[in-house]
């Protein structure tokens, strides 16, 4: 808005797809050359501010063309070709940066997994054994009890479009058995819980574990690099009743409140040579895992077979499917690069996208699940990074783990959530990702 | 030998012959007593005795021919002359009148007795040959030498055989003035007056004695009252102008110089010096010899040689009986010496042997040219492979498991890949989460661990560890309780035989 007296000047106008209140007039102005973000995000607050005077200045973020920009606007166009002649049309979104950070979770050990699919809570799992569910930072409301090794992995298992239906949650752990646990309305206030059913089927320490999206079968991953698939409702697979019975009471650890299923495998996938670290159940007959042995393997779940695989040369740690059409995949593994790859393109093994800002491996990613653009990393240095697809920086970066951060998702849509090695829970709140 | 001589002289000279008798044996002193007597009979007689052999009858030759002692020498002397003065017979006899029809010549000093009897044209005298200027060797074979002036085959003569004709010339006396004429096949005899006249010849003098070389010219003619010169033609021209000749002779050679047959450059000598000593690097190694290979050239000679080097280069007594303790190789060959003045200096020793030994190194050396392998030293260096084909291979730390605090001597890796296990001179053994870099366990003992293994069997998680003296089996408590269950059994049934084997 300030013409100074500079050496470039541009023409500029400001387009947004927000809503009303963020509007600014649609007019050209004329900018000078070596504005950076700051620069352009206050002209549009002071832009927004003449209109409404009870505006709070919110940072914003800048797209020309569809490319974030990160430099002063001269360099940007200057590298991207763009001729500084015509009127510049800038879109402008709100800028992909945590407002607040909540009070720490803090557990009694290392925070390994965690969950933020639903909204109403936030599941987290241990390496004391324990799962946890928290409403908010800091408020723990159930713990699961029942493994006798450390948790790897949690999930929710939420049936699609029904609230206040028993939710199930699993974990997987590392005494090589995933377990099942229902919270109900009427288990609510107590805190432990015991998980109602025991899937035992592993050879090796369960890594990973997904469910599919209409909720009646989950999958995991373990070191023993199988996979398998098991069902998640209430009752025993035939073979195993008898005999689990007899090891219950031999145990004698049954309570009254809940039988203790037993499950066995459905089905195995067989493939991988090395540790089956993620997976992901995107669609009800495909699933993509990724291993330690340097692939990432797309599975038809009812034949059993792989279908297709990404051959990188670094084990993976952990896989997202999202994106556009939920149709890229983002993997990171013990390089410090973000990977992302389009499965449907024909050249699989070349990345799309890769993002080298982390220094150590990285242990989780996750996409948006409504944005196209937006993921998030966490990797062993500490960080939690925000990106974007549209630029190569990281949009925000959160350092609120003094340690490795070993788990990392989204939660409400706007929010991070972070677990790490410190043992805390960390929830970063007020993303703007739409 | 041209001399006329006028008949009067022939006639005195004849009376000198006649008065000169004597024999053969008197004819030593005859010979000096007559020198010029003879000479001038030999003058006289070479008319005489030429028309004398003939058939020719002169009255001068017969009354020479009548003395047959007197005449040997002198007909000798007629003969050597008629042999070797044909054309001064023919002048002389166009002066005298006399005949000059012999071709021949008679050199016949042997026959005297025929030419004294040869008043007669039935002369048996030797023939003389007529076959000219022909190379002898034709008539080798023959029987014949040639052909005499009738056509006639001159047959060969019995020659004596060496042993004969060796001891007849060593007793006689004349054997030195004899000569063998091959072309007539006969012995010539040359009287003293011939072999005189031979010397005279060889000193370059005039052949007669009685020549006087430097007599002073007398000119048949007399030029006194000669008036007109010879010749009265004006000088010509050419005498006063650049002469044509010479400017005729001067384009023809300036035209074979445009044309480049006349060379001004001197022809290259070739050095008459070959340089004893110096460097090899001449160009001379360099040429057409592909296969000569020169031996190297000695070095000149330096102070050392010198025969009052300075102090410093002459070896003490030390060091010349420290040489003794040296292999013979590395011996110095040459050790300085000092001489204080020239007639001191001795003969050097090793001469004889340096030039053996240098003419061993020409010749007996042999000098092969070294192939020179042209081999690039970079391609003996083994092929290390480039650094990508290497990758992955590790390049940065990423994950540090930190709670050991002496050093890690053995680290052994589950099967699964999941554990780690460490032990370390601090006596601990410690198993590591790998992906997480989390310590499960740790076991203490008090001495150092030397070495951990797992349990290649996945199904049981043992770890085995060897500590100072004793190996142990541990159960690492992981897995599931059947899996707990399982190992406790094994090692516990087995707990019995571990501990009696370790101690």
């Amino acid at each position: 808005m300030d013409v100074d007296m500079e050496e470039r000047q541009i023409q500029a106008r400001f387009v947004t797809k927000l809503n009303p209140p963020f509007k600014a007039p649609p007019s050209a102005i004329t900018i000078p050359a070596t504005v950076t973000r700051l620069g352009l995000s206050t002209i549009v607050n002071s832009l927004i501010k003449a209109g409404d005077p009870e505006w709070e200045t919110q940072p914003f973020d800048f797209l020309i063309d569809g490319e974030l920009v990160r430099m002063s606007l001269d360099r940007f166009l200057l590298a991207k070709g763009i001729s500084a002649e015509k009127t510049l049309e800038i879109e402008y979104i709100k800028a992909v940066v945590p407002r607040k950070e909540e009070e720490p979770s803090l557990h009694d050990d290392w925070v390994s997994a965690v969950d933020g699919s639903c909204s109403r809570f936030i599941l987290t799992g241990c390496y004391d054994g324990f799962g946890r569910v928290w409403k908010g930072a800091g408020v723990c409301t159930h713990i699961l009890e029942g493994h006798t090794d450390a948790i790897t992995s949690v999930s929710v298992i939420n049936p699609l479009g029904i609230i206040e239906q028993p939710l199930y949650y699993t974990s997987a752990s590392k005494d090589r058995t995933l377990r099942l646990w229902k919270v109900t309305g009427l288990t609510s206030s107590s805190l432990l819980i015991r998980p109602f059913k025991i899937l035992r089927g592993h050879n090796a320490s369960v890594g990973s574990v997904a469910a599919q999206g209409s909720g009646s079968m989950i999958c995991s991953g373990s070191w023993d690099c199988r996979v398998n698939l098991w069902q998640t409702d209430e009752s025993s697979a035939e073979g195993d009743s008898v005999s689990v019975k007899k090891r219950k009471t031999k145990n004698g650890t049954e309570e009254p409140q809940l039988e203790c299923f037993q499950g066995a495998p459905v089905s195995t996938l067989v493939g991988h040579t090395q540790q089956v670290s993620s997976l992901v159940w995107p669609e009800r007959d495909t699933i993509y895992s990724a291993s330690w042995d340097h692939t990432i393997r797309r599975w038809d779940a009812e034949t059993g077979k792989d279908v297709s695989s990404i051959i990188c040369g670094r084990p993976f740690n952990c896989l997202s499917v999202g994106g556009e059409g939920s149709t890229l995949v983002a993997a990171g593994g013990s390089t410090p690069i973000l990977r992302i790859w389009d499965p449907r393109k024909p050249g699989t093994s070349a990345p799309v996208y890769q993002f080298s800002s982390h220094t150590s491996w990285i242990s989780a990613c996750q996409w948006h699940s409504k944005s196209w653009f937006h993921l998030l990393s966490a990797s062993y240095d500490g960080k939690v990074m925000l990106w974007d697809l549209r630029t190569a920086w990281p949009v925000s970066v959160i350092e609120s783990h003094e340690d490795k951060v070993l788990c990392a998702d989204w939660w409400k849509e706007d929010c991070v959530i972070s677990g790490g090695r410190d043992s805390k829970l960390r929830i970063s709140s007020g993303v703007p990702v739409l | 030998m041209g001399v006329s001589i006028p008949p009067k002289e022939a006639d005195r000279l004849k009376n000198i012959v006649d008065e000169n008798g004597g024999s053969s044996d008197e004819f030593d002193s005859e010979g000096e007593a007559s020198e010029g007597s003879e000479v001038s009979e030999v003058a006289t007689e070479e008319d005489g005795g030429s028309s004398g052999d003939e058939d020719a009858s002169t009255s001068d030759g017969s009354g020479l021919v009548d003395d047959e002692d007197e005449n040997e020498g002198s007909e000798e002397g007629a003969d050597a002359n008629g042999s070797s003065s044909d054309d001064e017979k023919a002048s002389a006899s166009v002066d005298d009148g006399l005949e000059s029809g012999e071709g021949s010549g008679d050199s016949d000093s042997e026959r005297s007795e025929v030419a004294e009897e040869s008043d007669s044209s039935e002369d048996e005298v030797a023939p003389r040959n007529t076959i000219g200027d022909v190379p002898l060797e034709w008539y080798k074979d023959e029987q014949h030498i040639g052909y005499d002036i009738k056509g006639k085959k001159i047959t060969k003569k019995e020659r004596q055989d060496k042993l004969d004709s060796f001891l007849a010339s060593v007793d006689d006396s004349k054997n030195w003035r004899k000569i063998y004429d091959d072309y007539n096949d006969e012995d010539v005899e040359l009287t003293k007056a011939e072999a005189k006249m031979i010397s005279r010849l060889l000193n370059g003098k005039a052949p007669h004695a009685d020549f006087d070389p430097y007599a002073p010219y007398v000119d048949w003619f007399k030029w006194d009252d000669a008036i007109h010169p010879l010749s009265n033609a004006p000088e010509p021209k050419r005498r006063f102008i650049p002469s044509k000749w010479e400017a005729k002779k001067v384009v023809k050679y300036v035209r074979a110089i445009r044309k480049g047959l006349i060379k001004f450059e001197k022809p290259k000598e070739e050095p008459r010096f070959y340089m004893l000593w110096g460097d090899d690097s001449g160009a001379a190694d360099k040429t057409n010899h592909l296969s000569y290979i020169p031996a190297p050239k000695p070095k000149l000679p330096g102070h050392e040689e010198s025969y009052n080097p300075s102090l410093e280069y002459i070896p003490t007594q030390e060091e010349i009986n420290s040489y003794q303790l040296m292999y013979e190789e590395d011996r110095p060959k040459f050790i300085p010496k000092r001489f204080t003045s020239m007639r001191s200096i001795p003969a050097y020793e090793d001469a004889v042997k340096d030039s053996f030994e240098r003419c061993l190194d020409l010749y007996l050396c042999p000098r092969v040219r070294k192939k020179r392998i042209n081999i690039d030293p970079e391609s003996l260096k083994p092929k290390l492979p480039s650094r990508k084909d290497l990758k992955p291979y590790p390049s940065t730390c990423y994950m540090e498991y930190i709670g050991h605090k002496g050093p890690v001597v053995s680290i052994s890796t589950e099967f699964s890949g999941e554990w780690i296990a460490s032990g370390s001179t601090d006596g601990t053994v410690r198993i590591w989460e790998v992906e997480s870099g989390r310590c499960r366990k740790v076991w203490e003992f008090d001495e150092a661990v030397q070495y951990v293994a797992w349990n290649p069997m996945p199904e049981f998680p043992i770890l085995a560890i060897s500590v100072g003296q004793d190996a142990y089996l541990l159960n690492t408590g992981l897995g599931n309780e059947e899996t707990q269950r399982k190992v406790g059994e094994l090692l516990h049934v087995e707990a019995a035989k571990v501990s009696d084997d370790s101690s």
